[in-house]
């Protein structure tokens, strides 16, 4: 039996970077807020600090901040005819867990989708008539890259992000993405300085007639102050950043960035180890009157009665407590109806690496803002006529920040073990380059999420099922990116280089990116979509559901940079019109 | 402290204000320490309020590293100069991360600003 307490103005489900921009928004315009957050809580000082945080075996091989499986987890199948298996240590994707969420061990790839990924569909017809297959479900956003770009103006400087504008306020400027949307402001803070083999990425490319510019960043490059008065310090370059927080308070993260302004706050109140089991969901009122949770130190059970109910877990955590909470009406595969749970997309990521024996490289330093970048073959920005598939990506080129354990690379046919390895491997460590495809990946009627009819989770919930494969489109779309890739490489001279294609199969094994976006996607009606353009539930007016959940496909950049701009655009929907007349904010 | 005052003087009678431009510099570098060092209870350096004259790793509320607890150091202009060009060159294992500042003259005007932080 569960103890009702208090009702409360706001109840947040999870303290990532939604979770957390929507707690420092609501607390200041008066509200009381409530944060659950699954994991424990994460304090820079005690456990961010030197001698410590430097220690990939932990971070990055041991998943130090991923979620814990043995709590719970999803099963996966990469078709709808196989029987699906819990994953009992993630691999592919890591979902992470703890104040600040997936946010702490991030790359700090910080991308703003462009104008025309915003309007998918109608932006392939327009170009290539109907020739979209009846079985990629991709959809226009509901809302434009142009009402968006405030709100990602805005997180910019939260995050203190390094870089260089292509295009300011529709000047383009050589140097810097020119294929990017219309910035209403340059970056915060001037890149971080590049690695040598970025450079050498960057200079090939050019002499191909390529467009190449340094990463968005977001860690500050300089001490930087941001939005919401926090200080931040400037990346130390330290060689550990990807997997793992930052030691230095320069890495953009929950935690690093809104935090320390929370914590100030009385109206704001943090309870971790806290697992929410449900929503308690009203229907004929059509609104959420709380959560039911799980004191996971104590495995008491309570009711938190809530004005608003604000859902900011990992794309997984959002999709299964609207299908437990019967929020929403499931996806269905063999027919398609139904939307929660539909368009599961990834990251379509495929590498390569290369030898130059005659240069130096440094790679124990540095930081993923070292890289150089082209955007050429990014969805919208070249012709696909008689290429067979839609989408792309960016290319990266990058030397340093190269852990010790995972950041080496030998020439093929090297031993995998033994004296030729142990020679070979300090010979070469200094002269690796490492380069990335960030392709996109458009939604399949195939891959989606639903209820797994076997497997339950530590508190007896049934477990979320993925079904998830990569796509013929994905794949030639993936292929074509390496081949561009390759070309770039071959012009760098390398002594060795090897082109990694993805396997036909996806395998939850080893890993691969965290972007995993929908299951609550956003749209124009109630019929293609959860949530609406404010990412407003249909079917609650006062659940809001936040993060990549909603993203109705994923495109050929990190996630976090929209994710963000998202919370941001709706909670200042929720402050100016949702909290003076609570109710639907567009009718269907 | 005599030193600080030695540059004043001299400073006064060359250019007039080169003191001021000092200090007013090096609260402009003092941003890049604030990401860590304030009065915060959760903040991830100590605070440096008084710091010129305080023995190394003494304030009670702060978890410091064992080098900077042995170091035996009472900051002064000199060893603070050292100490801000190469951190782990002064105090070998010391937790703070920071690779130094490359110009002496910037590490002059911190440490002319630290003067006039209490």
């Amino acid at each position: 039996m569960s103890v009702k307490l208090k009702e409360v103005d706001a109840v947040i489900i999870g303290m990532g970077w939604a979770g957390a921009i929507l707690a420092r928004e609501l607390t200041l315009t008066g509200l009381t807020v409530v944060g659950l957050e699954r994991g424990p809580d994460r304090r820079p000082a005690e456990d961010f600090a030197i001698p410590s945080i430097r220690d990939e075996l932990k971070y990055q091989q041991r998943l130090e901040l991923i979620s814990d499986n043995s709590i719970d987890t999803i099963t996966f199948r990469n078709r709808p005819d196989q029987l699906a298996l819990p994953i009992r240590r993630w691999g592919a994707f890591l979902p992470g867990e703890g104040v600040g969420g997936t946010g702490n061990h991030w790359g700090a790839s910080h991308w703003r989708y462009l104008p025309d990924d915003f309007r998918l569909r109608s932006d392939l017809q327009e170009r290539y008539g109907n020739s979209i297959p009846a079985t990629m479900t991709i959809q226009d956003w509901p809302v434009t890259y142009n009402e968006l770009e405030p709100y990602y103006d805005r997180f910019d400087k939260i995050c203190g992000v390094s870089g260089r504008a292509g295009n300011l306020k529709g000047r383009k400027i050589e140097g810097g993405n020119v294929f990017e949307g219309a910035r209403s402001n340059e970056y915060p803070n001037k890149p971080v300085a590049s690695s040598e083999g970025g450079l050498m990425f960057g200079a090939a490319a050019r002499s191909l007639g390529y467009h190449p510019f340094p990463a968005p960043f977001s860690a500050a490059s300089a001490a930087y102050k941001n939005l919401y008065g926090v200080n931040m310090g400037a990346c130390e370059a330290c060689g550990f950043c990807d997997h793992i927080p930052c030691e230095a308070n320069a890495k953009a993260s929950a935690v690093t960035t809104i935090m320390p302004a929370l914590r100030q706050e009385p109206k704001f109140e943090l309870r971790t180890r806290i697992f929410a089991s449900k929503l308690i969901y009203d229907g004929a009122a059509r609104r959420v009157t709380g959560v039911l949770y799980t004191d996971l130190k104590t495995g008491k059970e309570y009711e938190q009665p809530a004005e608003l109910v604000v859902l900011s877990a990992f794309v997984f955590s959002n999709t299964h407590m609207l299908l437990h909470s019967g929020i929403g009406r499931p996806y269905e595969h063999p027919t398609g109806e139904g939307v929660v749970g539909k368009n599961h997309c990834y990251q379509f990521e495929a590498g390569a690496a290369a030898l130059f024996a005659d240069k130096e490289l440094n790679p124990y330093m540095g930081a993923p803002g070292g890289s150089l970048i082209i955007d050429d073959f990014n969805g919208p920005n070249f012709d696909h006529t008689g290429l067979g598939f839609f989408g792309g990506g960016y290319l990266l080129g990058l030397s340093g920040a190269s852990p010790p354990i995972g950041g080496r690379f030998l020439p093929p046919g090297t031993a995998a073990w033994g004296s030729q390895w142990k020679r070979e491997t300090v010979k070469w460590y200094y002269h690796s380059v490492r380069f990335n495809t960030q392709g996109s990946v458009y939604a399949h009627r195939d891959n989606y999420m639903d209820i797994d009819p076997v497997y339950k989770d530590a508190l007896g919930r049934p477990l979320l099922r993925l079904t998830y494969n990569a796509t013929d489109n994905d794949h030639a779309m993936s292929r074509y990116l390496l081949s561009r890739l390759e070309g770039i490489i071959k012009a760098m001279g390398p002594s060795h280089y090897e082109m990694r294609p993805r396997p036909k199969n996806f395998s939850v094994l080893p890993y691969q990116s965290t972007h995993n976006t929908g299951g609550t996607i956003m749209g124009s009606s109630p019929h293609d979509s959860v949530v609406n353009r404010y990412l407003q539930a249909w079917d609650a007016h006062n659940l809001f559901v936040m993060g990549a959940s909603t993203f109705p496909q994923q495109h050929g950049y990190n996630p976090t940079g929209t994710l963000g701009a998202l919370a941001l655009w709706s909670a200042d929907k929720i402050r100016t019109d949702y909290l003076k007349k609570p109710g639907p904010l567009v009718h269907a | 402290m005599r030193l600080v005052i030695q540059r004043t003087v001299a400073s006064l009678f060359l250019s007039g204000s080169a003191f001021a431009t000092d200090a007013i510099h090096g609260k402009e570098l003092f941003t890049a320490c604030l990401a860590c060092h304030t009065e915060s209870p959760d903040a991830l350096g100590p605070s440096l309020k008084g710091v010129v004259g305080r023995k190394a790793g003494s304030l009670e509320d702060f978890r410091y590293s064992n080098a900077m607890m042995r170091s035996g150091i009472i900051w002064d202009e000199s060893n603070l100069r050292d100490y801000l060009r190469d951190p782990q060159a002064k105090i070998r294992g010391n937790h703070m991360p920071f690779s130094g500042l490359v110009n002496a003259s910037d590490a002059d005007d911190l440490i002319a600003y630290l003067n006039t932080y209490k």
